[in-house]
């Protein structure tokens, strides 16, 4: 496991005229830090990560003021995609999401901020989660992800429930993060 | 591909408006859209519209101050109402024990009431008919039927990172893309007049759709339509043979709520007149009950004006002075409160001569 440090992901580059003024000043990463753990397993990867989280948030449902704990992995689909706007414009990034409400992954796609597009996750994808004397951790099982194999890189996000956290207000890597597999 | 957050430029504008001196609060209008659009579970605390009690709470409860927008159309931090404090959450009524008792007597003995073991503390027009003041001499309360807007430059497109809220080019009205939406509730926190709201079930956010697929075959929303008060104009704001533009621009007795949020809203209303203050020996005095400063902080100055205007020509139309304004607001002919052409390509063709 190492040890990564997080950033709160900047309003002031969110899409939109409202998140950047009302959220102005959010310059405090909810989660200042996730442990990472990537193996090789098989044709794909087993990737384990662990955050604190002191107020968990498992489910929404049933309120309108409750947002629920989430992460993230991604990876660039193309060489020179920026990880901080979550690819451009024929740059795109490809991911995998989880939610602590929900048993199954998604796949995420993105060109840019705004454009993530979320899907039912490829059966080979798969996470199992734990909560656990104040942390999460997440273990993301992908049979494949040819965009971490081909460009080797990885970044994170994690949206921590209790801090109202969700779309663009997040904690994330400090940049794509090198990983040997 | 990046969303889409600019302003939308609209062909056209559809526009309602509401004359608060004929509600009467019947919620006909909120049951009409409810049954509509609103029953699923994660919608049930929903009022796409609803009707409130002012001088009052509101719903959600004390909306004007959750954010959104400042006096001065500039951004304001907003929050998303709690559904318990705020909204209040549908109640579930004991419907089987009145109506469906085994014995055959049906709600006899039994009082139609919300079931559950805690009486309810909050729920949607709470404070109906509380208003404000002492009898006899002032006490007052009118009513504010509340939907969306349809706003010009709508908040809560403008709030959503994904641009999943769109304005519709051929007739401007707001609707969510929920396929697009992700849950985030900026748009929520964003409208200063708190009529977006979130779906607990499906996780995106709902909205009015001003009945779209009405107004496309050249039918009013259902609020509009059902409304025993007459009380609703519905048709597009540059008609000049329609109810809207004659109110808001002719007349310009019919104003928008809140308009120092800087949305132009495509609502408005004509504001409640009032009876006169009594003093201390029961005699009208020159004051009305409804403080018109209470009036200017919902409507702005224009309020002043459209008073004025509807006063006066209610006066001609007391003294048997022909009246265009009068007459169009007590609605003779209520299909004439709505002028909205069809777009249905039958009903083209039907014009064309096809049949």
């Amino acid at each position: 496991m190492a040890t990564h440090e997080l950033i709160a992901a900047p309003v002031g580059l969110q899409p939109g005229a409202y998140v950047k003024v009302a959220y102005a000043g959010r310059d405090q990463a909810a989660t200042p830090a996730a442990d990472l753990d990537l193996q090789k397993a098989g044709q794909g990867y087993r990737i384990a990560l662990q955050w604190a989280c002191p107020d968990p948030v498992k489910s929404i449902e049933g309120n309108t003021d409750v947002w629920v704990d989430a992460a993230a992995v991604l990876a660039p689909a193309a060489p020179g995609a920026p990880w901080i706007t979550m690819g451009a414009e024929n740059l795109p990034v490809v991911g995998a999401l989880w939610r602590a409400d929900r048993e199954d992954l998604y796949r995420i796609d993105a060109e840019g901020l705004g454009s993530v597009r979320r899907e039912a996750a490829p059966e080979g994808w798969r996470a199992t989660s734990k909560y656990e004397r104040g942390f999460w951790t997440v273990v993301f099982e992908l049979d494949a992800w040819p965009s971490l194999r081909k460009q080797k890189m990885i970044a994170l996000a994690v949206w921590r429930g209790d801090a109202q956290d969700r779309g663009g207000l997040k904690s994330v890597s400090q940049g794509w993060i090198n990983v040997e597999v | 591909m990046t969303a889409n957050l600019t302003d939308s430029k609209v062909e056209r504008q559809v526009g309602m408006v509401l004359d608060l001196n004929k509600c009467l609060n019947c919620q006909t209008c909120t049951i009409a859209c409810k049954k509509l659009w609103n029953q699923d579970a994660g919608t049930d605390y929903t009022y796409w519209n609803n009707v409130e009690t002012l001088p009052g709470t509101g719903y959600p409860k004390h909306w004007q101050d959750l954010g959104g927008r400042d006096g001065k159309g500039q951004v304001k931090p907003g929050t998303v109402p709690n559904l318990d404090t705020q909204y209040g959450r549908a109640w579930n009524f004991n419907h089987k024990q009145v109506f469906g008792r085994e014995d055959g007597k049906k709600g006899l003995k039994v009082w139609l009431r919300p079931e559950g073991k805690s009486r309810p503390k909050w729920g949607a027009n709470w404070d109906e008919d509380h208003g404000t003041g002492s009898y006899p001499e002032d006490n007052h309360y009118f009513y504010m039927p509340r939907l969306c807007n349809h706003c010009t430059h709508p908040a809560c497109l403008a709030a959503c990172p994904r641009g999943s809220i769109e304005k519709r080019s051929e007739d401007g009205i707001v609707v969510v893309n929920q396929d697009r939406c992700h849950g985030y509730r900026f748009c929520v926190e964003a409208c200063p007049y708190k009529k977006v709201y979130f779906d607990t079930q499906r996780q995106v956010a709902a909205k009015c759709i001003f009945c779209f697929p009405r107004v496309e075959e050249g039918e009013p929303p259902a609020c509009a339509r059902q409304c025993p008060g007459r009380l609703r104009f519905v048709g597009f704001v540059d008609d000049r043979e329609g109810p809207i533009w004659k109110l808001v621009h002719k007349w310009k007795v019919a104003i928008p709520l809140h308009p120092q949020y800087g949305l132009s809203p495509n609502v408005f209303y004509v504001p409640p007149m009032s009876p006169r203050k009594l003093d201390a020996q029961g005699r009208p005095t020159a004051e009305p009950r409804i403080a018109i400063s209470y009036l200017e902080s919902l409507f702005g100055k224009d309020v002043h004006r459209a008073l004025a205007t509807v006063e006066a020509e209610r006066e001609k139309k007391k003294h048997g002075k022909p009246s265009e304004l009068m007459d169009l607001l007590i609605a003779y002919d209520w299909n004439e409160n709505f002028r909205i052409p069809t777009r249905s390509p039958i009903d083209e063709r039907s014009t064309n001569g096809h049949s």
